[in-house]
Formats: structure tokens, C-alpha cells, sequence
């Protein structure tokens, strides 16, 4: 995975935490070489030190995009910390988990700790889990007119993710609305996490277990088209590899993956009156490329977003949140000055939506989009 | 004994820590490694790095490197080519990574005035947004920098009519060894008063000393472009195919060249949007005024019709870029053909491309490897790459004398050895036999008046 870098830099362009911090040290290209430093000579470095800074990745996975080589670099963060596990991973590892669990009740939890106990650390991760449950932050401002039939009849599975399982259920309520509009017939499917967050902590056995009951479940079911409307489990999913029993049986699986925004292109939607007057779109690191929500949300509302990142991650980074969050801060900072005219904030990545409601300035809202379906 | 500081001693460190608090200094191995080499694949380990946010850390940073012989190594976002932002005699790599702002961007003086560490398409972004134009392009132009640009006088696609980076430099602001600040040019589009220190300064590689304030050029920006990617059945063909255009009157903003092995590479594995037939390509590129690229468009391709090309594809917007992927793909495609490169940039008397291209393929063969030669054929720049696989000595032993084959024939066609790469450490036996004793005598004591303890970017050729 790192013998291929030829040290272009191409890798530099699009690395968020490379342009939050001006580290060299934190970007792709140096990552990749640390690791080929240590395998051509294991006395040169200590493996240890390597694991340590190299870990320091968001894990967005944009390096892989633009490299010429194919080299991946998350996946490489992901082996070092597998093999260097340390407390921050393991809170990572139980908070993921156990999600069912924790989810709820943490966020309720957190809410009751006194602000002098949030140390400086945890502050953030603290306020982020209070923000994972409660109200919509948003208004409702788009109805759907017409669905098309393309859908109609159609029998999916609906892989709603763990925040809207278990702490945004409104999500999964407008998204199974959405379905039932569109015809489709939601199958039942007792699906894990997509285990995208343990593979890039280091958990390789944890998020393949998961990887083999999801793509199980998708076989009992008779491998029909699984929708999603997170686009980090969305690329989760994509990401499988290992659990199948052909090449054909995971083409197969990769084409039947589908963003509820995607299905929706051709509905018609009417605004009502309350639309924000500054609304922005924030495009999830994991939906670059055919960024569906973007088509549909830049439609439906009609050209009225005044605004949309694309380089900027939200900083949310992880398993990294929690080990150097002096680290993600600046990373986030920098996607609310590209968000800097707006009152409210859409996205659609449940990772998104919490890291950045749990650090918007006091008069800006943030959801993922489907909160803005009546 | 060197005249340099053996090694960081504990003052050295405390020095260092206590200027560039918390992570303004880098001292662990593993924080090191990433500032040990370049795109060049060269490499040694520094001693330290520094993170300089001001221009008064650089000054205090070069005062005490001076008094101690401390060998300093400038460096941006390393994507030069042949080592020369690698800290070959050990000593304290300067990121200028943080010294990142763009402070103004004028459209009454057509100027813009930046930090160092402002990457470059960043300035094109901030001009463009003032319907401005910075031209320079280096292919490296989305992740290299203005600093490292001017430091390495890069050059790029548009240089045919655009120049090279040193073209557009109208002021600098540098600190010296010894921590003086000197300020050369300014806002001025002319001046004529004294020499001209500060192109002395563009392509200095940072051996004379570190910028810290940068002003350049900035012109309208064009309202149109088109491009055309054309086909030729042999190499000949193609340099007919550049002389019409020039003979009919355009100036191109781009005219790149690729060779019947370079297209090969592409067809491994990408689609080309070029006539099966077609064994040498231009890539050609007009901009100015929608009307005036109209026309030339058309004047082009009536010119190109009297060498009989066999294919001619015109586009512009998302079609353009459909054609500029070609040229972008070369670089990853040439790695089809064996694991390494060695990626030569020499340039030649634009007359003297095509007799250039067909003996870089003669050498080649007489060493049993594949050479493809593509570029800048519009300023006399071609990329020559001799793929090899390194992990067979043989190759790699052949590849060495094939390259230095490359140099001698640029020479004795009234060339040079590097059009825009530099020379830095890959290139550094060769220059002797480029210029005259006469010549590195003057350019050694030019550098010894700037940094009389030659600390600035030591171990390099120049």
C-alpha cells in the first residue's frame, strides 16, 4: 500500500489537516514514507513514534483519490493503529460498539455534566454526543409533489446507519416516508454498523465481523439494492472487501448500493415560505464525486443555497477526534469560515451533522438534509 | 574538517524550541523524516525544522544560523524534481508552509503580494476572483508554492507566451544570512534603476536567502479559451504541424508534444481521444477574448490542414479539459511501461525539437530502453523520461549512462540540461560541462557576497 509513492505530492492538493495546520509531517505523502522508512529499515525509526504521528489522520480518504499509484493512506493509518492500539482507540472502539447502548443514554448523559467537568479534551466530544440527540434543529421547508415511478414496486433494504438508528430516528422516519412515496417495498434487515469507523481506528477483525453480517443479511434478503443516506457508511459499504464468495457476488453488491438522494432525482418538491434565507450545503469527504444530495438539494431548492464547501472537512476525523482534537480543531475552522454566510447548514453524513452542530457558532443550525422534508 | 556545524548540539535545540514555541519546531526522528526528501526521491535526514511565522523569526533564525555555520535549507511543499530542497549536509530545514497569506491582490496596480507558503493555484483563485491572471503554471501548480515557484523559477505549460515564473516577479523581500532584510523591486511593472537583484533572486534555489514577501505580476484575465489536440502520423509530421501555427501567426498560450512511445503508454490503459493511426500529437491552446480565440481556433486549424494531420479534435470548457486529461495522464501512464523514471527536462533551440526527440530515441535503443520524450515543444522544453525498473542493476546502470547521453546531445545542439527542473543534487556532476569555469567562478562569488559562510542550501551543484 505505501511501496508505490513516488513522492509526487499530488496527494498535498486535498489534504485537509495538511492545510488546517501547515504540518508537512501530517500529510499523505509523509505518512506514506514514514511507512516505507520503516519497512526498508525497522532501526531506523521507532515503530512506535511512526504508529504515533502517523496516526494523526482524518482518515476522509481524499489522498487516495488524486494518487496516480493507488496508495492508500488511510488503510495504511488503519494497520498502524491496529497494531499500536492505545485507550483513545479502545474508547473509540466501545463507543462504536456498543452504539445501541451508549448512544442514547451518552447523549443524554452528557448534557448533565457540568460545564467545569468538561475538561479540554473531552469538551468537545461531549458537547458533540449532547447534540446527537434532541430536536431537529430545522424547520421543514420542502414537500414532495410527485414521485416518479421508476421505483415503484421495487423491494430494497433501507441501511440506516447508527445515528439514525439509534439517536436520530427522525432521519429513518422521513427516509422510510420517502421509500413508501417512491413505492419501494423496504425489506426487514437487521443490519450492524458498517464498521467504517472501527476499520479506519485499526479494528480489522471488529469491522470485517460487521462486514460479513451486513453483506449476510443483503444475501438473505436476496441481494436486492440496499439504499442508504449517510454517505460515510455509504462509502463504508463500498469499501467491503474479503466477505464475499465471488468478484461477481461484490460487483454485484457494489451496484446495488444507492443513495436515497440519488432515487429521488426526478420527484418534484414545492418550497414553503419559511426556506432559509442562507442555507449552504457541506459536502461530506466520503460523497466526493457523484455527490447525489448535492444534485437534489441544488434542485429542490431551487439554486437557493448560497453557498457549499468541497476542499473543507468538517473535522470529525474519527477515532483522531478523540486522541488530538487541538489537531481537528483548526480543520473545522476552517469549513465554518467556507460556511461563513450562512444560517443554516445541511449535509448528509450523520458523522458530519454531529461534529458540526456540536461546534456551530450559536446562530447557525446544522442537519442533515432529510430534516428538511416535511 | 567542514566548515559547517557538526551536528545540533542541546544550545542548538534550546535556541530553536524557545524561537519556534510548541510545534514551530520539529526535533523528533519521525516529525524529521517527512522534510528528508523531495519529489526527487533524494534524501538526508535534517537536523531540526522550523516553522517561521514572521518575518522577524526568519531574521533572528538566520542571524544565529550564520554565527554558528549552521547549514539552512529553505523548503515549501517539496515537489521539486531533482533534490534541492534536501537537506544533504545535515543542518535545519525552514517550512515556510505557515507563512501562507495572500496579503493583497490589486486591481488598480495589477499586483498581488504574498507570503512565501501561498500555494500557487490559491493566487491564481484570489486573482481570478478579481477577473486577474497570474499565467505561471507548473504542473505542480495545485500543491507547489509562489515561494518554491520563484526560488526554482518554475516554468509550466504556458511559458511559450506567458514566460516563466522569473517573468513575473516584480518584488522581493528576503532575509540574509547574518538576518539583513533586503528589499528589491516593488509594485512597479518597470524598473530600470541599478541591476536587477531580484531575477538574480528567482532560480537562486535558495542559496542567497529566504523569502519572506513576494509581489508579482498580474494581467487581465482572459475571457475564452480553446484547445486542440491533434494527430500526426510520424514525428516529423508533428513538427511541421507546430511550424504552421507559428508561421500563420498564432502564438499559442500551450503547445505540448508527445511522441509515438508516449502515446503508446496512454493507450495501456486510457482511451485518447487521437486517430488510431496517430504516432505524435500537439496539444495546442488558445486564450484571449471569445471572438479572438474564435478566429485563431480557425486560423489553427488551416494551418495544421497543410501537413495533412490525422486528426484534429477542437475543444473548449469541459471538453478542453477532456483533452488536457491526455496530457496529465502521461506521467502516471509512463509507469506502465517499467517501475522508474528518470525524468530529464533538457530544452533546445525550438528549431532543433524534432533532430532532439529522434536521437533521445536513438539513445534509447543503444541502451536497451524505452525513452519518451514529450512537453513544452513551444519554448524547446522536452520531458525526457528513460524508464527502467530499478531493482535491476543493469537498467539502472544503463538508464545512468542513457541520461547522461541526453545531456551531451542537448549541448551539442546549443541546449541545456535543465529547462526548468533546476539541477540540485540529480543533476549536479553535469553542470561543469554546461558552463564555463569563467561562469561558476562569477555565480560561486555572487554567492559567497549574499552568505560569505555559504550556509544557504549547501551540497548542491549551484
Amino acid at each position: 500500500m505505501s511501496g508505490d509513492c513516488i513522492l509526487c505530492g499530488k496527494c498535498l492538493e486535498v489534504c485537509p489537516l495538511l492545510r488546517a495546520t501547515g504540518r508537512e509531517e501530517l500529510g499523505p505523502r509523509a505518512k506514506a514514507d514514514l511507512c516505507r522508512l520503516l519497512s526498508e529499515d525497522p532501526n531506523l525509526l521507532s515503530e512506535t513514534d511512526v504508529a504515533k504521528l502517523a496516526g494523526l489522520c482524518l482518515g476522509c480518504g481524499r489522498c487516495r483519490e488524486v494518487c496516480s499509484q493507488g496508495v492508500d493512506v488511510s488503510a495504511l493509518v488503519a494497520v498502524l493503529r491496529g497494531a499500536h492500539p492505545d485507550f483513545k482507540a479502545w474508547l473509540w472502539k466501545t463507543w462504536l460498539i456498543h452504539a445501541k447502548k451508549l448512544w442514547s443514554p451518552g447523549s443524554a448523559a452528557a448534557k448533565l455534566i457540568p460545564e467545569q467537568f468538561h475538561s479540554e479534551k473531552l469538551g468537545p466530544m461531549l458537547k458533540m454526543l449532547a447534540g446527537l440527540k434532541g430536536k431537529s434543529g430545522l424547520e421543514p421547508c420542502l414537500e414532495v409533489t410527485f414521485f416518479p415511478d421508476t421505483y415503484r414496486g421495487k423491494k430494497m433494504l433501507l441501511f440506516a446507519g447508527c445515528t439514525a438508528n439509534f439517536v436520530q430516528t427522525r432521519w429513518l422516519m422521513t427516509a422510510l416516508k420517502l421509500l413508501d412515496g417512491l413505492g419501494v417495498e423496504v425489506l426487514p434487515g437487521d443490519f450492524k454498523c458498517c464498521g467504517s469507523g472501527l476499520k479506519a481506528a485499526g479494528f480489522a477483525d471488529e469491522s470485517e465481523s460487521m462486514a460479513a453480517h451486513n453483506v449476510q443479511v443483503w444475501r438473505d434478503a436476496g441481494c436486492p439494492p440496499v439504499v442508504t443516506f449517510c454517505a460515510s457508511c455509504r462509502a463504508g459499504l463500498q469499501g467491503y472487501d474479503g466477505c464475499f464468495e465471488s468478484v461477481k457476488e461484490q460487483e454485484k453488491w457494489q451496484n446495488t448500493l444507492l443513495s436515497l438522494s440519488g432515487i429521488l432525482l426526478d420527484a418534484f418538491f414545492v418550497l414553503s415560505d419559511n426556506v432559509p434565507e442562507t442555507l449552504a450545503y457541506h459536502q461530506p469527504c466520503h460523497a466526493r464525486g457523484d455527490d447525489t444530495d448535492y444534485a437534489l438539494l441544488n434542485a429542490a431548492l431551487k439554486n437557493r443555497m448560497v453557498g457549499a464547501t468541497g476542499r473543507q472537512c468538517c473535522g470529525f476525523g474519527g477515532v483522531m477526534r478523540l486522541a488530538a482534537p487541538g489537531l481537528t480543531d483548526p480543520v473545522n475552522q476552517q469549513c465554518w469560515d467556507a460556511l461563513a454566510e450562512a444560517d443554516v447548514v445541511i449535509t448528509g453524513c450523520s458523522a458530519c451533522v454531529t461534529q458540526l452542530a456540536a461546534t456551530a457558532p450559536d446562530s447557525v443550525k446544522v442537519g442533515h438534509w432529510l430534516e428538511l422534508i416535511k | 574538517m567542514s566548515k559547517y556545524a557538526p551536528s545540533l548540539t542541546q544550545a542548538h535545540q534550546a535556541f530553536l524550541s524557545n524561537l519556534f514555541p510548541d510545534d514551530g519546531c520539529v526535533l523528533s526522528p519521525e516529525g524529521l523524516a517527512a522534510f528528508s526528501a523531495d519529489a526527487s526521491g533524494e534524501r538526508a535526514m535534517p537536523w531540526a525544522v522550523v516553522r517561521p511565522e514572521t518575518r522577524e523569526q526568519v531574521q533572528e533564525l538566520l542571524k544565529w544560523a550564520d554565527a554558528e555555520h549552521m547549514p539552512i535549507y529553505g523548503r515549501a511543499r517539496g515537489t521539486g524534481r531533482v533534490g534541492s530542497a534536501v537537506p544533504s549536509l545535515g543542518g535545519v530545514v525552514v517550512s515556510m508552509l505557515r507563512m501562507n497569506r495572500i496579503l493583497d491582490v490589486n486591481e488598480d496596480d495589477f499586483v498581488a503580494v504574498v507570503q512565501p507558503g501561498v500555494v500557487t493555484a490559491d493566487l491564481q483563485a484570489a486573482s481570478a476572483a478579481k477577473q486577474l491572471f497570474y499565467p505561471p503554471d507548473p504542473a505542480s501548480v495545485k500543491i507547489s508554492t509562489i515561494g518554491g515557484n520563484i526560488a526554482t523559477c518554475a516554468g509550466g505549460l504556458k511559458a511559450v507566451k506567458y514566460g516563466v515564473t522569473r517573468d513575473w516577479v516584480l518584488g522581493i523581500e528576503a532575509v540574509l544570512p547574518g538576518g539583513r532584510v533586503l528589499h528589491m523591486g516593488g509594485r512597479s511593472h518597470k524598473d530600470v534603476v541599478g541591476l536587477d537583484l531580484k531575477r538574480l533572486f528567482a532560480g537562486s534555489n535558495g542559496t542567497l536567502g529566504l523569502f519572506t514577501e513576494l509581489t508579482v505580476k498580474l494581467i487581465p484575465l482572459p475571457e475564452a479559451s480553446a484547445s486542440v489536440l491533434v494527430g500526426f502520423s510520424d514525428l516529423a509530421s508533428s513538427m511541421e504541424g507546430a511550424k504552421a501555427v507559428f508561421r500563420a501567426g498564432v502564438l499559442p498560450a500551450a503547445c505540448e508534444f508527445m511522441d509515438g512511445p508516449t502515446i503508446q503508454a496512454i493507450r495501456m490503459g486510457d482511451d485518447i481521444p487521437l486517430a488510431d493511426s496517430a504516432d505524435a500529437a500537439l496539444l495546442l491552446m488558445v486564450d484571449g477574448t471569445q471572438k479572438g480565440v474564435d478566429a485563431e481556433v480557425r486560423r489553427m486549424v488551416a494551418a495544421l490542414d497543410s501537413v495533412h494531420p490525422v486528426s484534429v479534435e477542437v475543444g473548449s470548457g469541459l471538453e478542453a479539459e477532456a483533452l488536457w486529461d491526455v496530457r496529465r495522464s502521461i506521467s502516471p501512464s509512463s509507469f506502465r511501461i517499467k517501475p522508474d523514471k528518470m525524468a530529464e527536462d533538457i530544452s533546445v533551440p525550438r528549431g532543433s525539437v524534432g533532430q532532439a526527440v529522434a536521437a533521445a530515441h536513438d539513445i534509447g535503443r543503444e541502451h536497451g530502453l524505452q525513452v519518451l520524450c514529450f512537453g513544452h515543444l513551444g519554448d524547446g522544453n522536452i520531458h525526457v523520461s528513460i524508464m527502467h525498473d530499478g531493482s535491476v542493476q543493469s537498467e539502472v546502470d544503463s538508464a545512468h549512462l542513457a541520461k547522461d547521453a541526453v545531456f551531451r546531445m542537448a549541448l551539442s545542439l546549443g541546449g541545456t540540461i535543465s529547462g526548468e527542473h533546476g539541477t540540485g543534487l540529480t543533476k549536479a556532476s553535469f553542470v561543469n560541462e554546461q558552463l564555463s569555469v569563467d561562469e561558476l567562478q562569477l555565480m560561486a562569488d555572487i554567492r559567497h557576497v549574499f552568505d560569505p559562510n555559504g550556509i544557504m542550501n549547501p551540497g548542491k551543484g549551484l
